[in-house]
C-alpha cells in the first residue's frame, strides 16, 4: 500500500493531442479515488500514465515514495484490471492468476496456495481449469479482479472495468468491488465514465474535462457544492436545471428573479458572495428533488409555474418535465459533454434552445396527479440553490 | 424449409459435387495407378488400373532412388523442412512483433524492406549468393540449406505475421508488462501463444515451398551426399529412359508425410486459415 502523487502531469500525444493538462492529485494510502469525466477527458490517459503505459511528458508521479515517471510497469508494483478484462485467452483461470506470480518468480507451492486463496475470496474456485471464453462476463470480470489481487499490489489501477456488463451486474459487482477495496486496503485509482458508479464507490472523485480536473472531493461534496457549471451538470441525475436568473438588492435581502417569479433568498446565501452580483445576471442551478410538488407541509416556499411537457414514472417517483418562462444556460460545450452522459439532454436541446422558455426537471412523489400539458404549480428551495457566473462558468460561493 | 427437403435441386446439386470431387480425384488415381504398374504397362495402359498391381515399384524406388536411396532423400527432405519452418517462425514472428510494435520511422522502413523481398525474384543473385555461400562454407551440408531457406522466406513470413499482430489488441501485452512480465516473457508465454493461427498457415504455406523445392536443392547440395526428394526423384529421368512408374511410385513416397499430416491436423489447419483470436 503507498499513496500514489500526481504533481502537475501532462500528456501531450504525437501529433499534438493534449490529452491531460497540469493534473494535481493526491490518492491517499487505502483510498478509492474514481476519476470520472466524459470520453477524451483524459481520465484513462491519466491511468496508463500510472501504469507506465503511457510516458508523461512533464510533470512527475510519485507511488509511495518513489518517483516513478521513467520506471518500467513491472517495477512499479501496480496491478491493473482492464475495460475488456485482457484474460489471456489461451491460458486456463488458474493460469490467468497464476500469471503475475510466475513473473516474479514465486515458489510453486505460494503461487498454489495464493491462487487458491484469491480464486476462494472471489468464488471462482470451481471455474480454475476453465479457458476466458467459457465463463460468464461477471465471471470474466471476477478472474480480472483476481490478477490484480493475487498479487498484492501497492496499487490497483482500473479502468472501466464493469463498463462491459449489464446494469444488474454491474450494479452488484460496484458494491463487491467497493467492498473488496476497503477490506484490501489497497489504494485504487478507478476510471469511469458513470457518475453513479463514481458516486457510489469513490471515497473521493476527481472529475476532469478536456484533460483539465475540474474539482475533486468527497462525492457528497461535489454533490453539493459543484465548483463549476460542468460538474453541477455532470454529478447527479437527472441533472441539474440551469436558468438565467437576475439578483436583486432589496435592503439586506437578495432576490432572485427567476421564471418570471421574485424569489426572495436565504439570509445565509445573501451574505455570501453573491452580494456582489446584484443588479446582474446569474446562472441558477437547482437540483430536480429541490423542485417538488406543492403541499400543505411546504406551504411557505417559494413557487415556480409552468406547463408540463412531459412525466416519467420511475415507480418511486415522476420526473415532471416543466416548462418555465425563464431563459436556459446551457453551454454548447457542456451539452456536448454531457451528452455522453445523459442523452436526454441532448434530445431536448432543440426545444430548450428557445430563449424564453426552459425545460426544467422536478422530482414528484409517484402519485402525484399531474399530466402533460396541465399547468402546475412547484415548490422550489431557495436555500438548496446554486449559483454561477455566467462568464467564468464557477460557483458563486 | 428447402434445406430439410430433397429436391431434385438438390439431386442436381450433389452430382455436380460428385463430379469435382472425381476431377480432383483424379490425378491421385493416376498417381497410384501409375506407380502400381510394370514399365511395359505405363507405355501400353497407362490409365487403367493395373492387376495385379505390381508393388515392387515401391522397393525399387525406395532403394535405387538418388544417390542413396529415396530414405536418405527423406530425412534428408525432413530435416530441411522442419528447421527452416521452425527457425522461420520463431525469426519471423520475433522480427514481426518488433516491427508492428516499435513506433518510429525504422519500423516501417524496415518492414517495406522486407515488402521489397517478396517482390524480387533470388534466381537473379543466384551466381553471387552460390559463391559467397561456398566460400563461407554453406554448400552442400544442412546447415547451408536451412539458412538460405530462411533467408529466401523470411520477407513472406515477416509480411505474414507483422499484418496479424497488427490486428492483435495491445491489451493482453499491457496486461503481461503490468503483471510484471519482461519483452521476453510476454512475447513467449502471451504473444506467441496469440499467433498460433498464423503460425499453422505460415508453417503450412512455407513448409510446402520448402518441401516441394527443387531448383535450390539441386544447385545448393549438388555434388554432396544430401539430396532432397525433388532431386532424388529426378534420377529416375535420364535424357534417354524415364522411368515414370518408378517416379510415381517415389512421389507417392514423398507425399505421404504431408498427405499424413493434413489428414491429422486438417481441423487445426482449416481453423488458422480462417482464424482470428477469441477472447
Amino acid at each position: 500500500m503507498a499513496q500514489v502523487v500526481l504533481s502537475s502531469v501532462s500528456k501531450t500525444f504525437h501529433g499534438g493531442t493534449r490529452a491531460v493538462s497540469d493534473l494535481d492529485l493526491e490518492i491517499a494510502n487505502g483510498e478509492l479515488m474514481v476519476l470520472v469525466g466524459p470520453s477524451g477527458c483524459g481520465k484513462t490517459t491519466t491511468l496508463r500514465m500510472t501504469a507506465g503505459l503511457e510516458d508523461v511528458t512533464e510533470g512527475e508521479i510519485r507511488i509511495g515514495d518513489r518517483v516513478v515517471n521513467s520506471l518500467d510497469p513491472r517495477r512499479r508494483d501496480v496491478a491493473m484490471v482492464f475495460q475488456n478484462y485482457a484474460l489471456y485467452p489461451h491460458m486456463s483461470v488458474y493460469d490467468n492468476l497464476a500469471f503475475p506470480l510466475r513473473a516474479r518468480r514465486l515458489p510453486k507451492a505460494e503461487i498454489r496456495r495464493r491462487v487458491e486463496r484469491t480464486a476462494e475470496l472471489l468464488g471462482l474456485g470451481a471455474l480454475l481449469k476453465r479457458k476466458p471464453r467459457a465463463l460468464s462476463g461477471g465471471q470474466r470480470q471476477r478472474v480480472a479482479m483476481g490478477r490484480a489481487i493475487v498479487r498484492e499490489p501497492q496499487v490497483f489501477l482500473m479502468d472501466e472495468p464493469l463498463s462491459n456488463l449489464d446494469a444488474e451486474l454491474r450494479a452488484q459487482l460496484r458494491a463487491e468491488i467497493a467492498g473488496l477495496q476497503r477490506e484490501l486496503e489497497v489504494t485504487t485509482m478507478y476510471v469511469t465514465h458513470d457518475q453513479l458508479e463514481a458516486m457510489t464507490m469513490g471515497t473521493r472523485i476527481a472529475v476532469l474535462r478536456e484533460g483539465v480536473l475540474q474539482q475533486e472531493g468527497p462525492p457528497q461534496q461535489l454533490y453539493d457544492e459543484p465548483g463549476n457549471v460542468f460538474v453541477a451538470r455532470f454529478i447527479g441525475s437527472p441533472t441539474m436545471n440551469l436558468l438565467r436568473g437576475h439578483i436583486d438588492r432589496d435592503g439586506d435581502t437578495l432576490h432572485c428573479i427567476l421564471g418570471g417569479e421574485r424569489l426572495p433568498l436565504a439570509a445565509s446565501v445573501s451574505a455570501g458572495a453573491l452580494g456582489g452580483y446584484a443588479g446582474a445576471d446569474v446562472a441558477v442551478g437547482i437540483r430536480p428533488e429541490h423542485l417538488g410538488e406543492r403541499s400543505a407541509e411546504h406551504g411557505d416556499r417559494a413557487r415556480l409555474r409552468g406547463r408540463v411537457r412531459f412525466v416519467e414514472l420511475l415507480g418511486a417517483e415522476r420526473l415532471v418535465h416543466l416548462e418555465l418562462p425563464a431563459e436556459p444556460v446551457v453551454p454548447p460545450e457542456a451539452l456536448a459533454s454531457a451528452g455522453d452522459a445523459e442523452e436526454a439532454d441532448v434530445e431536448r436541446s432543440p426545444r430548450a434552445a428557445q430563449p424564453t422558455a426552459a425545460l426544467v426537471t422536478a422530482r414528484f412523489d409517484a402519485h402525484a396527479g399531474v399530466d402533460a400539458g396541465e399547468l402546475a404549480e412547484v415548490a422550489l428551495r431557495t436555500d438548496r440553490l446554486h449559483f454561477f457566473d455566467l462568464t467564468t462558468r464557477r460557483a458563486i460561493r | 424449409m428447402g434445406l430439410s427437403r430433397y429436391t431434385r435441386g438438390t439431386l442436381a446439386r450433389e452430382l455436380v459435387l460428385i463430379l469435382v470431387a472425381i476431377v480432383y480425384c483424379l490425378p491421385f488415381y493416376l498417381l497410384v495407378a501409375i506407380a502400381l504398374e510394370t514399365t511395359a504397362q505405363t507405355f501400353k495402359t497407362p490409365l487403367s488400373f493395373p492387376w495385379p498391381p505390381h508393388f515392387g515399384n515401391f522397393s525399387e524406388a525406395w532403394s535405387t532412388g538418388g544417390d542413396a536411396g529415396l530414405g536418405q532423400a527423406l530425412q534428408a527432405s525432413l530435416v530441411i523442412t522442419l528447421s527452416s519452418v521452425a527457425a522461420l517462425v520463431v525469426l519471423g514472428s520475433l522480427c514481426a512483433y518488433a516491427i508492428a510494435r516499435r513506433s518510429g520511422h525504422l519500423s516501417p522502413f524496415v518492414y517495406m524492406t522486407f515488402v521489397l523481398g517478396i517482390i524480387l525474384p533470388f534466381q537473379l543473385a543466384i551466381i553471387p549468393l552460390y559463391v559467397a555461400m561456398r566460400q563461407v562454407g554453406l554448400v552442400g551440408n544442412y546447415v547451408g540449406m536451412i539458412v538460405l531457406n530462411v533467408g529466401l522466406l523470411m520477407p513472406l513470413t515477416v509480411f505474414l505475421y507483422t499484418g496479424f499482430i497488427r490486428s492483435l489488441p495491445r491489451d493482453y501485452e499491457e496486461a503481461a508488462r503490468v503483471d510484471g512480465a519482461g519483452l521476453l516473457r510476454t512475447y513467449a508465454r502471451v504473444v506467441f501463444p496469440l499467433l498460433r493461427p498464423i503460425t499453422g498457415t505460415v508453417a503450412v504455406l512455407l513448409g510446402v515451398v520448402v518441401w516441394n523445392d527443387f531448383f535450390i536443392a539441386l544447385v545448393f547440395l549438388s555434388g554432396s551426399r544430401y539430396q532432397t526428394l525433388p532431386v532424388a526423384l529426378y534420377s529416375f529421368a535420364s535424357a534417354y529412359v524415364t522411368q515414370w512408374n518408378l517416379i510415381f511410385a517415389g512421389v507417392v513416397i514423398s507425399i505421404a508425410p504431408i498427405l499424413a499430416f493434413y489428414v491429422f491436423a486438417q481441423r487445426q489447419l482449416i481453423r488458422g486459415f480462417s482464424g482470428a483470436v477469441k477472447g
